[in-house]
């Protein structure tokens, strides 16, 4: 059960708000859908003391209005690129479960976040590109990519991988990234598929590029449209349909270079 | 109805492997990904016996990720994933990546100085727009329902309270 707080003044709604939105912006940036972000937001208020929480999740910021002992604050905060990390998710779950429960103080919060977010551990670089490579070779397979063609797209997956995460800690435009990926994947599995006798090098190359299939925000955009709030969920929808255009370009540079497709 | 076993359990094994390959680069811990596996194999079962048995791929993708979206519901607690995590991770490999490709490249090559049979390639284009469309739409919603209702059942089907127009705006944004 949270302990009754008592407020000193404006700092303390301050730091509530702020603090609030630091959880919303760590789950936002993990992957998280709005539904989960509003929640765990709203708990993390409640528990430090606030008596009314009202939070906008916006694609690239959030605002949040919080209210106690006829006093209110409103804060605004930038959210920060968007990708998936679930056991830093799960983390930040955990912490906020805790704030709940009255194990952190208001004060201590903070630096636990950010010790949260600087010691989550993350897989090795060269096991998420083989696991990459490996799970583009079984959609190759789901795709009815012969046996031929089954290691190219591993091959080629796994170096796109590399290479992305190059990109990324280049801190290279997103779009232009899923280009180029897609561009050095697609063409070096159907490269790989046609010397090695393939008959399916078309969809060698599409599969060798599904590592940047936004799955997260394509199916986040429709949860959230589902749980009300249409304007976020129609942002995502808009990055979705931009990324896979990026990707699409890069595959089509692809197939211009080997002379495949049209 | 002839249902071809071979055929299920391949689709099984790769949409399983593709699932706990998206669960890496998702950072979900080593001991969870067998979790991503079972979900991902579960999903890709559920669409091949559906379109073996004549479904279309949105009918057959929606009742794939009822499935799971059900079963990550139920399961949730225990596993100590998050259910949206999860339910991606395992209906990645029926996300239709490959036709959005070819519904975009199918445009570009209508604005070709010289478009080949133009006419084909459009209505191929449109077809394969849709069936995206359509198939995210399908598992998106499949995987929705099951929160969804257990969300109303916790509320047990009360009806929210009615709000005050002038004080809080219809939709949250």
């Amino acid at each position: 059960m949270a302990q009754p707080k008592t407020l000193a003044g404006p700092e303390s709604l301050d730091d509530i708000a702020m603090t609030a939105m630091e959880f919303g912006k760590l789950l936002m940036e993990c992957g998280a859908a709005s539904s989960i972000v509003d929640e765990y937001a709203e708990r993390v208020a409640t528990a430090l003391g606030a008596e009314s929480v009202d939070l906008r999740i916006g694609y690239a910021s959030l605002a949040i209005t919080v209210r106690a002992q006829g006093k209110g604050v409103a804060r605004m905060r930038r959210v920060g690129p968007i990708g998936v990390n679930q056991r830093l998710d799960q983390a930040v779950r955990h912490l906020a479960r805790r704030v709940e429960a009255g194990d952190v103080r208001v004060a201590e919060v903070r630096g636990e976040l950010t010790r949260i977010v600087d010691g989550t551990p993350r897989h090795p670089g060269w096991f998420i590109d083989l696991a990459v490579g490996l799970a583009c070779a079984s959609f190759g397979r789901l795709l009815g990519v012969d046996w031929l063609a089954f290691g190219s797209v591993f091959a080629a997956a796994t170096i796109g991988q590399s290479f992305r995460r190059m990109l990324i800690r280049r801190q290279v435009n997103v779009f232009i990234a899923a280009t180029l990926v897609a561009f050095l994947a697609s063409a070096l599995s159907g490269l790989g598929s046609r010397l090695a006798g393939s008959t399916t090098v078309e969809s060698a190359m599409t599969a060798a590029v599904l590592l940047l299939v936004p799955g997260v925000p394509s199916l986040n955009a429709q949860y959230d449209i589902l749980n009300g709030r249409p304007t976020l969920g129609s942002a995502r929808a808009v990055w979705v349909a931009v990324i896979l255009i990026f990707i699409t370009i890069g595959v089509w540079l692809g197939q211009m270079a080997l002379g495949e497709g049209r | 109805m002839y249902l071809e076993f071979a055929k299920v359990l391949h689709q099984t094994l790769f949409g399983s492997l593709a699932a706990m390959g998206f669960g890496v680069l998702f950072n979900i811990s080593r001991k969870n990904l067998l979790w991503c596996g079972i979900a991902g194999g579960l999903a890709l079962a559920v669409r091949t016996v559906g379109l073996e048995l004549g479904g279309s791929l949105e009918l057959a993708s929606f009742a794939a990720a009822l499935a799971v979206g059900a079963v990550v519901q139920m399961f949730q607690e225990r596993i100590g994933i998050s259910r949206n995590t999860l339910d991606v991770a395992g209906c990645i490999p029926m996300v239709p990546g490959g036709f959005a490709a070819k519904a975009i490249l199918g445009l570009f090559a209508l604005t070709a100085p010289v478009p080949i049979d133009p006419d084909k390639t459009l209505i191929l284009s449109v077809e394969y727009f849709l069936r995206v469309t359509f198939t995210i739409g399908a598992i998106g919603t499949g995987l929705a329902i099951p929160s969804l209702l257990l969300r109303s059942m916790r509320s047990g089907g009360a009806t929210p309270p009615a709000r005050n127009p002038l004080q809080e705006p219809p939709d949250r944004a």
